[in-house]
């Protein structure tokens, strides 16, 4: 009994932090998606319970659903781009070469940086006329736009900010992995006639299919948690017309919600982070799905 | 030759990572009407960009922000993580199970879920414009509390028991055996607290609104609306972030990359 009560005395502070600003805030997003401000000056006492009417205009929301279709889009341009980046890293830098520690941490470096302030020197490379990347590409007799200002080069040219940002984390996530993978796996291999493809190809690839997986995960909830990439480098335009209507073209769901948020939409904000969370378990259980068909 | 092809492959993607950090860096120490030039070392350096920075645009204040907030947020958390991972690690109480399970599927919420709720319970609290709005929200380092309890798991029952028979009470065991038993993971979690409150930009902006509390991300965000054309001296700025941590990271690499990998694959 005194045993127990001391166990819960040393859990006190972490539990009681964790109850307040991470366990209720799951209940309390719910429960402000029923509301809507009404009283702006005391945002949120003079709130109002409208039910699901948040959810109902949600799903008639073409900004939410071109923002989620962009967010998809990242998703699809960024997870196998990084993937291949830092796989490709990890395979080079698992052979006996000097200097690898120099290098994995050279390329590791960016991605313990802010994304805001890595967003902003990008913004800055970019720029248009005088950025330097844009000059450059100029030099070279690449005719480009701004290419964060011209809808079909914004987004991707976020991605590569961000993929070449990122890389490190899964080159080193994949290097821990390949270090594991037993030798005699790959001499099997080579007493069957295999070269460095078959290699790649028929052991390692089946091996590190878990962290695949993981990696896949990791980057829709990243794509969907997205918003400081964008804030810094493109604020969500340019803007394209379709139809008669006007959509920002890198306007990810993450951002979408902060500017609802930002104009005191809380209710509204919060019942997009609800959806957001259904969005990325049903995400995260499909590509747990498909993966195991593929391979298996 | 071949092996050739390999460090020429790899020198170059490593240019390519490093480059708009170095170009930041080269920016920041040119003057202003250089700093849309394509020479990479400035034809005139000077300190000025870090002086206006500093005198004209309080980003020292800033500085010192990002440095109390980061400081005192690493340093909670990571003494809340230990305590709560000794008892997870080396205790059974009812409810241990449970607990540990809820604590982890926390970690399946996306960030942005918590902003909100959060932003609401912080101004409720009437905590706006304060550094326990910017730290405390964050103080249950669920990762941190993971790598802990792995870690201390590890530790030989025996040492805990001869101390017991010494007479020593539960938390001098936990502050004379158990911390300095620990201290690489508490260094590792202690570091990436760190910098995950040095980049915590987001959650920086919604609960500041005085210039005074501005952390050097958000000081950035708010000079560049004001100051789109000053280049280097944004440049400077991104320097104050960006150049810290990344000394930080240099010195203690190992921790950062140890850590945030065994975290990954376990978790």
């Amino acid at each position: 009994m005194k045993d127990t009560l001391t166990s819960y005395l040393f859990l006190l502070p972490f539990l009681l932090i964790f109850l307040v600003f991470l366990a209720f805030p799951v209940f309390y997003a719910f429960y402000l998606s029923m509301h809507e401000v009404r009283d702006l000056a005391d945002v949120f006492g003079g709130m109002e319970w409208v039910g699901l009417k948040n959810y109902l205009k949600l799903m008639h929301d073409a900004r939410f659903w071109w923002s989620f279709l962009i967010t998809l889009y990242y998703a699809a341009l960024s997870i196998p781009l990084g993937i291949l980046v830092s796989f490709t890293l990890a395979v080079i830098l698992n052979q006996p070469l000097k200097f690898r520690n120099a290098y994995r941490s050279a390329i590791f470096l960016p991605y313990i940086l802010d994304v805001f302030v890595v967003g902003i020197v990008w913004t800055f490379l970019y720029s248009y006329p005088y950025g330097v990347i844009t000059r450059l590409l100029m030099k070279i007799g690449i005719k480009i736009p701004g290419l964060l200002s011209t809808p079909g080069t914004a987004l991707p040219s976020v991605v590569v900010a961000m993929v070449l940002k990122n890389c490190g984390f899964g080159m080193v996530l994949f290097l821990a992995s390949l270090q594991n993978i037993p030798r005699s796996l790959y001499e099997a291999c080579e007493v069957d006639g295999g070269g460095v493809w078959e290699k790649v190809r028929f052991v390692t690839i089946p091996l590190l299919k878990p962290l695949f997986l993981f990696m896949v995960i990791i980057g829709i909830i990243g794509a969907f948690s997205a918003f400081a990439e964008f804030y810094a480098m493109t604020g969500g335009g340019p803007a394209v017309i379709i139809g008669n209507k006007t959509f920002l073209s890198t306007e990810v769901t993450g951002l979408y919600l902060y500017r609802n948020f930002e104009q005191l939409k809380l209710g509204y904000a919060a019942s997009i982070s609800y959806t957001l969370l259904f969005i990325n378990l049903a995400f995260s259980y499909l590509a747990s799905l498909s993966m195991r068909r593929r391979f298996v | 030759m071949k092996k050739g092809i390999l460090y020429i492959l790899l020198t170059v993607f490593t240019f390519i990572v490093l480059f708009p950090f170095l170009w930041m860096l080269s920016t920041s120490f040119k003057p202003n009407p250089e700093a849309l030039s394509l020479r990479f070392f400035p034809k005139h350096p000077t300190l000025e960009n870090f002086k206006r920075i500093i005198r004209d645009y309080s980003f020292g204040r800033y500085f010192i922000n990002s440095l109390i907030v980061a400081t005192s947020a690493a340093f909670f958390a990571t003494l809340f993580a230990s305590l709560a991972s000794y008892v997870f690690a080396k205790k059974e109480f009812p409810g241990k199970r449970v607990l540990f399970s809820l604590f982890l599927s926390s970690m399946m919420v996306p960030g942005l879920m918590f902003m909100i709720p959060q932003f609401a319970i912080v101004y409720r609290f009437g905590w706006i414009n304060t550094y326990r709005a910017m730290v405390v929200p964050h103080l249950a380092n669920v990762f941190g509390l993971f790598l802990l309890t792995q870690y201390m798991k590890t530790l030989p029952d025996s040492l805990i028991e001869a101390a017991r028979i010494d007479g020593a009470s539960e938390f001098q065991i936990f502050l004379k055996i158990i911390l300095p038993l620990s201290a690489p993971v508490i260094a590792t979690v202690f570091l990436l607290t760190f910098q995950f409150h040095w980049n915590n930009f987001l959650w920086q902006l919604i609960v500041t609104t005085s210039e005074k509390m501005y952390t050097v991300p958000v000081g950035l965000a708010m000079f560049r609306s004001a100051h789109e054309e000053l280049y280097s001296l944004k440049m400077a700025a991104s320097t104050l972030s960006i150049v810290p941590i990344a000394i930080i990271f240099l010195f203690t690499q190992r921790y950062f990359i140890e850590g945030l990998t065994r975290g990954a694959i376990k978790g």
